[in-house]
């Protein structure tokens, strides 16, 4: 057979093609070797032979290998922390470091893993099988791990652990109180202390002044303005430092200063990100209440205040700072003085009369006067004639020899 | 090479026209074997028997067409487990596509082969088309029958079919960065005045971007695009075939002394040994001659192979060091910080802010200018440019001819004009889509807790 040998490039490329060969080859036993490099290989002999160890050989072939995942169709969670965690549901490892620790009994009565998994408590990525990612400590991943590492970057004070409540919350939000969420039951108790509804929205129940609370967990991160903020700049953050001093982060807020400790501060920013929406069906939640109703004292506290002689002032809103002793009118927050003295007081204060006051008004009142209770010329003409049958009240409680604003604040301090 | 099931075909069959085997032979014992091989070659068939020596040449094509294509089969040969794997619901698809990240058995590696190998598509593609224009090879030259510039066509066309399989593609697994890459671009489609908004609604399938631009998107991705674009991938090389290769090899005729051959026995017909030395003589004159070409196989199969097999590696191992980014799972309320289209429309999203003009609450929107004229104008422009070219057949197939000299300065500056403001849209826009120095740190991004 003839040959044709004229071609000058054998010599060059046949190397150059071989050596692609061995790139090509070298280039697939790198994403193949890649492809089998997982914490979980390193976790699973440990753990199996600490079974070995204390339990016996027998045991330890017991211990399963490979991939691990609870599956949770209800939930659409595929939770493979179990890869690592394998000791999860093993007796005799309660001290031992994670990942080889038993899981607490106790929580898991109510919560059984194959019912609702890991990262619905948790957090984390449950879809994730290296401990970076199923941690949830990567990019574009918002639910981190909810546990103590977390909580010593935020510093939280006495339990390091607690920021996993939120996601208790997140299925126990219409409870009262929840067994084993102290941070979460501290925070709804200051809810009802502070009287937050007056101003939001919680739970479909609550006023207009603030902005509606209901589902404030859902808010996106890139949603809060965070100039001001100084140190992480997470929505957590956000809430914690709000809560000490609203005006610091949002200077023309009208919200209050409640002067709230830092554990206060803490929990409140947990409740408040654990009202989100959850896919949670109702088997989810046996037993669970499933809205928040007030008590009957709350209710009839609530009709005698919006009844009563100081009906007005709750209807417009002015009690939710101010009380009006006088009147039965007791302010949730407190932050204004008694209106019940007004008449005196403005000519104290601020050297004009109510009148004058009302129609002009300056410092925090001119603010709220012109954004959050807008009152027509004719609702001051009402206002100032209230105040003064506040006034005339208050003076007759006096003369009888009682004094209703040391009775508020006596009642204000129970 | 025999395949041990065709040896029983070989003995009996002899019946004419029948071919014997199923396979072709690399050691035919006949001259009817060999004619089989030949005409069942599919190399035989893609390339010519002989072709021109600076055809070849790395330094003339750089080869960027065959990496164009050798790209398009790696990206059908990776999409084809991804869609064993991948559930086009708007439920699914993201939990899908982390599935296919975490514990599909090197899921992770064929998802990043195929997002390594889009990207370098685009890239190679605008490459080839620039190398096309610079060497002048939408020219026709010497040969009869030549119609180089409706390959050039055919060429505008695959690029345009390339970007719009890519940005297909984005949307796929259901984040946030391809949801509002696909918001970004489906929004500068409805600033064309009047039908603008009926286009977004063809392309998106409603209003809003939602399980029916997934499931748009999707059949588009896997069957309308790659098969347009294979359907076209074939005639572009068919054409090629037709216009006598490569324009280099109408420059090399050109340049090259025609002179008499002699009588060649050979001549074409001595592939894999068809002639053995018995073939009619042939006297021709012609260029052919035997020190301006070589025989395809293997001259050129080889340098195709290298390339081939060159480009698949170093897929392979930027598929290995990069990994896929996965964003959080697709949100329509919450817009990210900055929201940008995919990185080859960035130069036209920069321009579509450059072009908004405010003055006062009066707003006059870029999208229109930046996102439809423009662009228009160039794919306009890029596909007629053939037949504005009124320089001589001798400038085809040569880098940088001085007859050519200014279009080619036309053309390289938009070039770079257009590879600027893709830089600064990459890189050079921060949050609210401010502007930052490379330098300049952006504020960082928010998270939850």
């Amino acid at each position: 057979m003839e040959k044709r040998t004229n071609s000058p490039f054998p010599n060059i490329d046949r190397p150059v093609l071989a050596a692609i060969g061995v790139v090509l080859v070298g280039a697939t036993a790198f994403f193949a070797w890649s492809d089998r490099q997982h914490d979980y290989k390193y976790y699973q002999y440990t753990f199996r032979n600490m079974v070995a160890e204390k339990l016996g050989a027998d045991r330890a072939e017991t211990v399963p290998s490979g991939l691990q995942q609870v599956w949770v169709p209800g939930l659409r969670r595929a939770d493979r922390c179990v890869t690592c965690h394998q000791a999860v549901s093993w007796k005799g490892f309660e001290t031992a470091e994670q990942p080889y620790r038993t899981h607490p009994a106790e929580p898991l009565k109510a919560h059984p893993p194959e019912r609702f998994g890991c990262s619905a408590c948790h957090g984390g990525q449950g879809w994730a099988i290296d401990t970076e990612a199923a941690h949830g400590e990567v990019a574009h991943w918002e639910e981190p791990l909810l546990g103590s590492p977390l909580g010593e970057a935020y510093s939280l004070v006495d339990n390091k652990a607690a920021l996993m409540q939120m996601n208790c919350n997140i299925c126990h939000r219409y409870e009262r109180e929840t067994r084993g969420a102290d941070m979460i039951n501290l925070a709804k108790g200051l809810v009802q202390a502070k009287g937050c509804r007056a101003c939001h929205v919680i739970n479909n129940r609550g006023g207009t002044i603030g902005p509606d609370l209901t589902w404030v967990g859902d808010k996106a991160p890139e949603q809060y303005d965070y100039s001001r903020l100084s140190g992480q700049t997470t929505a957590f953050a956000w809430h914690v430092a709000h809560m000490k001093d609203p005006r610091a982060l949002v200077q023309d807020s009208v919200m209050p200063n409640f002067h709230l400790s830092t554990k206060e501060s803490q929990a409140i920013a947990m409740l408040v990100l654990s009202w989100r929406k959850a896919p949670f069906d109702a088997a989810f939640l046996p037993g669970v209440p499933r809205s928040d109703p007030q008590t009957p004292a709350e209710k009839q506290a609530e009709e005698e205040m919006k009844t009563g002689p100081g009906a007005w002032f709750v209807q417009t809103g002015c009690f939710v700072c101010h009380s009006i002793a006088a009147l039965k009118v007791r302010s949730p927050a407190q932050i204004g003085p008694d209106l019940s003295t007004a008449v005196e007081d403005t000519q104290k204060r601020f050297g004009v009369t109510v009148d004058q006051f009302l129609k002009n008004p300056t410092g925090t009142m001119s603010v709220v006067l012109s954004r959050q209770i807008v009152l027509t010329p004719e609702q001051k003409d009402v206002a100032i004639q209230k105040l003064r049958e506040a006034f005339a009240e208050y003076q007759r409680l006096v003369a009888e020899g009682k004094n209703p604003l040391a009775a508020a604040a006596e009642g204000g301090q129970k | 090479m025999r395949l041990p099931f065709t040896r029983r075909a070989a003995a009996g069959s002899t019946a004419p026209g029948v071919h014997p085997q199923p396979f072709w032979s690399f050691r035919p014992r006949s001259d009817r074997e060999a004619g089989d091989a030949v005409v069942s070659n599919l190399m035989l068939h893609w390339f010519p028997s002989k072709v021109y020596k600076p055809s070849l040449a790395w330094n003339y094509s750089a080869w960027l067409g065959t990496i164009s294509g050798a790209l398009f089969f790696l990206l059908v040969l990776s999409g084809l487990p991804l869609m064993f794997l991948y559930v086009p619901s708007v439920e699914r698809a993201y939990q899908s596509v982390k599935d296919i990240e975490y514990v599909v058995t090197f899921g992770w590696w064929i998802r990043a082969v195929h997002r390594i190998g889009a990207h370098l598509m685009v890239i190679a593609v605008v490459l080839h088309l620039a190398r096309v224009f610079f060497t002048g090879a939408y020219k026709n030259g010497v040969g009869q029958g030549q119609r180089r510039e409706w390959n050039w066509v055919i060429g505008v066309v695959m690029l345009l079919l390339t970007l719009f399989l890519s940005f297909t593609g984005y949307l796929l697994p259901w984040d946030q960065l391809a949801f509002w890459a696909v918001t970004v671009g489906t929004n500068i489609a409805s600033a064309v005045p009047g039908v603008g908004p009926a286009i977004r609604a063809l392309l998106i399938g409603g209003r809003a971007i939602e399980q029916a631009t997934l499931i748009r998107f999707y059949v588009l991705h896997i069957i309308v695009l790659p098969g347009a674009l294979g359907a076209l991938f074939a005639y572009h090389m068919w054409r090629i075939r037709k216009d006598g290769g490569l324009a280099k090899a109408d420059a090399a005729a050109l340049a090259a002394e025609l002179r008499d051959t002699g009588p060649v026995p050979t001549k074409t017909y001595t592939l894999l040994g068809v002639a053995r030395g018995t073939s009619p003589a042939v006297t021709a004159r012609s260029p052919e001659a035997p020190d301006l070409t070589v025989n395809a196989v293997p001259d050129l199969t080889r340098r195709a192979l290298i390339v081939v097999l060159g480009t698949f590696a170093l897929v392979s191992i930027l598929a290995s060091a990069i990994p896929s980014p996965l964003e959080e799972p697709a949100n329509a309320l919450i817009t990210p910080n900055p929201a940008k289209a995919p990185w080859y429309f960035l130069w036209l999203q920069e321009i579509v802010t450059d072009t908004t003009v405010r003055l006062g609450s009066f707003t006059i929107n870029g999208a229109f200018l930046g996102g439809v004229i423009l662009p228009g104008l160039l794919v306009t422009l890029l596909t007629v440019w053939p037949w504005l070219d009124r320089s001589s057949a001798a400038a085809a197939g040569l880098w940088f001819p001085k007859s050519r000299r200014r279009q080619n300065l036309v053309f390289m500056l938009l070039m770079l004009f257009i590879l600027a403001f893709t830089f600064i849209g990459m890189f050079m826009r921060g949050p609210y889509w401010n502007f930052y120095w490379p330098w300049q740190t952006w504020p960082g991004i928010p998270g939850r807790i």
